[in-house]
């Protein structure tokens, strides 16, 4: 029982890097360019973990926490999603609110380690990453409450299982209301157009990638795997979402989610080559378009 | 019971010792120390028991009371909460030794031990009670001993005015529940709080003015918002091992007697359980957005209490809604995620103003702009206050987490009814937005009190340091706690879930009818035993990795730029901007620009916006009228003559006299 | 939870948010034009079987609502060299958590109102709602043109509301679509005449600034 999710979790974890490549690189297709390879970001992880570390003198044992908490807690939370469709390492009722937590406290950790260098770009970066962060969490909840109300279960093993596909005929706008505002979040969470621009030079504009400025080494290397595993996740629910795993066999469903993952990171270098990133005052109005979606959602189901 | 009794007299008797050896005091803080934690380990151990499943307990004071007989009891809800009074107001009571030490170069501190041991009196009275005389008066007595207590440093005008206005309103508050006891019925021979079905059950518009009161009385004791606006600066202008004791403990009286009332009611109408959730929603997310936007560490921390009263009454809500609608589940998850809150409330916030106070004592100051870089420093104080922020945020695994995954259980598993009740189930986005600025806010705490470096120019002061034993054990004591019931929550849930149990009047067959939090608990603890087990992993991953290519220090990476300094961090205004500025007015910031520099201010949109405006409309009408006493007798006459006539007339219109 | 007519009716609450949630004029017109393709296609997905009187409605809905008042707005924006709508009175992000209370409270409504044979369950809510986001965008926005765009939106809910009783009241869609003339007319005054009186007390600054 557990050995399939388990499996499942690893081609996750082995595939996670490609991802953000798989985006770049569509990005640049679409903007008429060539754009670094689609493995890029193996190559740079093996890189960074032979690497030395450098540390800011400011810092203080928590700058050194920081990354392995990142990593920690998307590991462990992508231990709640059912990724083959049928069961998750761990499962129990409510455990959404685990699954949303672990992310929080990886942020947290991430936060805390930039703020520990004493640096105001590393602030600033910071205070954006909870700024769009705590606009995301209850839009996040509000998808998690279709499903909930959807398929009336209310461990993710549950909601995004076998229930998941009988119910898609009766709920399938609500689902893909669901679906759409969950990848807005995916852009959000993972930093990418129109929330973030991960390819941008000037550290007064980023979020993600200033907060990590000082991180040097295997750190960094942990940070960025954190990121895609992030990503990854985040594609997991929306691919989940609108291709029920559960109604299929647990060995299609595996292929079937790495897939999906690819057409989620295909989507997102679409977005990034055909959007604009958003001013930093208007991110919260997009993340409150994803809670009204789900709302929406809601409101069809609670009718 | 008799064992509280004699835990009673030994936290008298503790008083009393601080005051005898006022001049010994060497002699007389491990005297007080020793004492109150005897008489709350005992006090502990006894509420323990009986929520173990050991026999329900009531005891009569001899002598005849004025107010009929005064009666005691300890049944598992008067158990829970005593649990909470008493094993925090320990740690709070000998840190509070540690912490008052310095004084007593220009004051005598003997009084303020004194009254301290009396607050954990009359709050044991006030969870033991079970006739409406000896409530009332403990009621009163906890009132006033915290005033006194916030009154510490009353040479300040600002605790003065702090004080008033709690004083203030903690009479509306005993004069609400004077009325809730009048409505809940004479009849009941003044046992009014001893157990449903003792008196007779009010009905039609009596219950109705008991759940009003009710709501009025305990929800200003509690704290909820629009009634919040006593809470910070009260909280803020104690000592702060009273800080900890009143909002870790003190507003739970608010909540103790909401769930008295429903235990003893039964059943409440629908608006009643509405009102609850609602003001719940509202406390919660205004709560924390108003924490957000506080520049003194103590009122943010009392800002907070506000929003974890909020997550509890969210909760408790649900709960009085599953009774209304008849849904036992939902009862029972909203009452045990409501009273585990409470108990995991009081922990973490209790340890959280702790540490304020030890940062208070190392530096001398509770504006967090001029903090930083304290973890070097204060390294103990870090770590503990560092529990208690991601405990606070709701991050697994720490206790927080759990209390707020019942909660949100509660509200997600409304959805699956057909009746109205279905609409709690938005409550869960509302709990993602609390969580979401909580987690901005205790990263902006942390990282302006504890990293980066240390703001203002050196000051007078001598290098801070974590504080002595006494005042350290406390805190680490706490974050213990925190960090059990997280990776334990079995100890918690269980004992929650029979108590929600009982306040909802459901046969204790086996909890697992009622949403199978035991089941759950174990994995919980999984969940967390599997992400220190990953953490570990890492750390190892880490080291051996960069032991091959080694380290070296640097300054921090300042874009090329010149080396960063102090007064180039971010501060932990220009974080929360931009957060603040989304939610607009509601935030109740304003900026103020003078010359170069900018101000903002943080107002109380409660507070500033309706309260002080109507008093002072209040006031000015009282001024316009003043012209109406001349102050010559026969316009006071004649307006008599005046309103008799009247009277007269209305009864002739009305037609019989009553 | 089926048929193509729901899923037409779930597209126009979309793009009600999609209209409180853009700044650009440009881009609050494309949705208006989108929003009256849909309500075109919904009379025909409505009633099963095809009519003349049918397709004809259909047909001219769509001259109307989806390719002339568009760009007519077009033009209007081009002449009037406005693009964006700077300082609405509720924010954007605030308008948008309106809108979905607005949808919330018609779902709500519609539930109560004793309504014969809507045809649609949907039907009432969205059309409620889209008045309500219409009333918004109305009150709340300070450009002229995009009041009009509210306007729009606004008779594409009564429009919708019609289509509920297309069966009791004829010609109530024909006349809902008639009143699209005053749209027109509207446009017409903003850019010809450069609105001075009647929005003034809105914002006369900027539209002072309006160039001939």
């Amino acid at each position: 029982m557990t050995l399939g999710p388990l499996l499942a979790l690893i081609v996750v974890l082995a595939v996670a890097p490609a991802l953000p490549g798989i985006a770049t690189r569509t990005r640049a297709f679409f903007t008429g360019r060539r754009g670094a390879p689609v493995l890029q970001l193996y190559r740079d992880l093996a890189k960074l973990g032979r690497k030395g570390v450098v540390y800011s003198r400011t810092t203080t044992p928590v700058f050194r926490a920081g990354p392995i908490v990142v990593v920690a807690s998307v590991l462990v939370a992508g231990a709640l999603l059912p990724l083959n469709g049928h069961g998750a390492l761990l499962s129990f009722s409510g455990d959404l609110v685990a699954f949303t937590g672990l992310l929080g406290l990886g942020r947290f950790a991430l936060v805390l380690a930039g703020l520990d260098t004493g640096s105001s770009f590393e602030g600033m970066g910071a205070s954006r990453e909870v700024t769009i962060s705590a606009f995301a969490e209850p839009a996040l909840f509000l998808c998690f409450t279709v499903l909930v109300l959807a398929t009336g279960e209310l461990s993710l093993a549950g909601m995004l299982g076998e229930r998941l596909a009988a119910v898609w005929p009766v709920a399938a706008p609500s689902l893909a209301l669901a679906a759409a505002a969950l990848f807005m979040l995916a852009l959000a969470e993972t930093s990418r157009v129109p929330v973030d621009d991960p390819a941008t030079h000037l550290e007064l504009t980023m979020i993600h990638e200033v907060i990590v400025l000082d991180h040097s080494g295997p750190e960094l290397a942990f940070i960025l795997f954190g990121n895609a595993v992030k990503l990854a996740l985040f594609g997991a629910l929306v691919v989940s979402v609108l291709v029920p795993l559960g109604g299929l066999q647990p060995l299609l469903a595996v292929p079937v989610l790495v897939g999906g993952l690819v057409l989620v990171a295909i989507g997102v270098g679409i977005v990034e080559a055909s959007m604009a990133r958003l001013r930093m005052n208007r991110v919260p109005q997009f993340l409150v378009a994803a809670g009204a979606l789900a709302v929406f959602g809601v409101i069809l189901l609670l009718r | 019971m008799t064992a509280v009794l004699l835990a009673v007299a030994l936290i008298l008797a503790g008083g009393g010792a601080a005051l005898l050896l006022r001049r010994h005091p060497r002699l007389a803080d491990p005297v007080y120390s020793a004492l109150l934690l005897s008489g709350s380990t005992l006090g502990v151990s006894s509420a323990i028991a009986v929520l173990r499943g050991g026999p329900a307990r009531l005891a009569i004071l001899p002598g005849s009371l004025p107010g009929g007989p005064w009666v005691f009891g300890l049944d598992p809800l008067s158990a829970w909460f005593l649990l909470v009074v008493l094993g925090v107001g320990a740690c709070a009571g000998v840190f509070g030794t540690g912490y008052l030490a310095p004084e007593r170069r220009h004051r005598s501190v003997a009084g303020t031990h004194a009254l301290f041991a009396l607050l954990l009196v009359a709050l044991t009275g006030v969870v033991t009670a079970r006739a409406m005389v000896p409530f009332l008066a403990a009621w009163e007595l906890m009132a006033l001993s915290a005033y006194f207590l916030v009154m510490f440093d009353h040479e300040q005008a600002e605790v003065r005015r702090a004080g008033l206005i709690y004083i203030v309103l903690t009479h509306v508050s005993t004069l609400a529940l004077v009325g809730m006891f009048a409505a809940l019925g004479a009849e009941s021979g003044g046992r009014s709080f001893a157990e449903p079905g003792m008196g007779a059950q009010p009905a039609g518009n009596a219950r109705t003015l008991v759940l009003i009161f009710a709501l009025l009385g305990f929800g200003l004791k509690a704290g909820a918002v629009p009634l919040h606006f006593w809470l910070p600066g009260a909280h803020a202008a104690a000592p702060s091992h009273v800080s900890a004791v009143l909002s870790g403990v003190m507003l739970k009286a608010g909540i103790y007697g909401l769930l008295r009332v429903l235990w003893l009611l039964g059943p409440p109408p629908a608006w009643f359980g509405w009102t609850l959730f609602l003001l719940g929603l509202l406390s919660g997310v205004l709560g924390v957005l108003w924490a957000l936007a506080q520049h003194d560490l103590k009122r943010l921390l009392a800002y907070h209490s506000v929003e974890n009263i909020g997550i509890i009454l969210l909760g408790m809500g649900t709960g009085a809604l599953g009774l209304t609608y008849g849904r036992p589940t939902l009862s029972v998850l909203g009452f045990a995620g409501a009273l585990l809150h409470t108990l995991n409330h009081a922990l973490f916030k209790s340890l959280l103003f702790l540490g304020a106070g030890s940062v208070l004592r190392a530096t001398g100051t509770r504006v967090i702009d001029r903090l930083g870089g304290l973890a070097r420093q204060l390294p103990w104080t870090a770590l503990a206050f560092g529990v208690g922020s991601v405990a606070i945020v709701g991050l697994p695994p720490l206790n927080g987490f759990v209390s707020e995954w019942v909660v949100f259980q509660a509200l997600l598993s409304a959805g699956g009814s057909h009746d109205a009740v279905r609409f709690v189930i938005v409550g869960a986005a509302g709990l993602g937005l609390i969580g979401g600025l909580a987690l901005a806010c205790f990263t902006k705490v942390d990282a302006a009190v504890f990293l980066g470096q240390y703001r203002s120019a050196r000051s007078g002061l001598v290098a801070p340091a974590d504080p002595v034993a006494t005042m350290l054990a406390p805190m680490l004591l706490l974050a213990g706690a925190c960090i059990g019931i997280g990776l334990m929550p079995s100890l918690v849930l269980g004992p929650a879930q029979l108590l929600a149990m009982s306040v909802a009047h459901l046969p204790g067959e086996g909890t697992g009818s009622y949403g199978n939090l035991g089941e759950a608990a174990a994995m919980i603890s999984a969940l967390g035993l599997g992400l220190v087990a990953v953490l570990a992993a890492a750390l190892l991953l880490r080291r051996s990795l960069a032991a091959d290519a080694g380290r070296r220090l640097a300054g921090t990476w300042s874009c090329a730029g010149a080396a960063a300094t102090s007064r180039m961090q971010y501060t932990a205004s220009s974080y929360a901007a931009p957060l603040l500025s989304a939610f607009g007015p509601l935030a109740g910031v304003r900026r103020e620009r003078e010359g170069m520099a900018f101000h903002s201010h943080v107002a109380d949109p409660v507070q500033d916006v309706v309260v002080e405006p109507f008093w002072r409309a209040l006031e000015q009408t009282g001024a316009r009228l003043r012209a109406v006493h001349g102050g010559r007798l026969r316009w006071y006459l004649l307006s008599v003559i005046f309103t008799l006539l009247a009277l007269l007339f209305y009864l002739t219109r009305a037609g019989s006299l009553p | 939870m089926s048929g193509l007519h729901e899923l037409l009716l779930l597209c126009v609450v979309l793009t009600n948010f999609w209209v409180l949630g853009t700044t650009r004029l440009s881009s609050t017109i494309r949705a208006t034009a989108i929003q009256g393709a849909l309500l075109a296609a919904l009379p025909v997905t409505l009633h099963p079987g095809w009519s003349l009187h049918l397709v004809a409605l259909a047909a001219g809905t769509f001259l109307v609502k989806a390719v002339v008042l568009p760009s007519f707005l077009f033009w209007a924006i081009r002449e009037a060299a406005v693009r964006r709508e700077i300082e609405p009175l509720i924010g954007f992000s605030a308008s948008l958590a309106l809108g979905a209370v607005a949808v919330a409270l018609s779902f709500g409504i519609a539930q109560r109102i004793p309504l014969p044979e809507p045809g649609s369950t949907l039907l009432i809510p969205v059309a409620l709602s889209t008045v309500m986001v219409g009333l918004l965008v109305l009150t709340t926005r300070n450009k002229a043109l995009s009041q009009v765009v509210g306007y729009l939106v606004l008779e594409n809910g009564i429009y919708v509301f019609g289509l509920s009783q297309a069966e009791r009241v004829p010609f109530l869609v024909e006349l809902g679509v008639l009143l699209d003339i005053f749209v027109g007319i509207f446009i017409m005054g903003i850019v010809v005449f450069h609105i001075n009186r009647a929005f003034d007390s809105l914002d006369s600054t900027r539209l002072s600034e309006l160039k001939d």
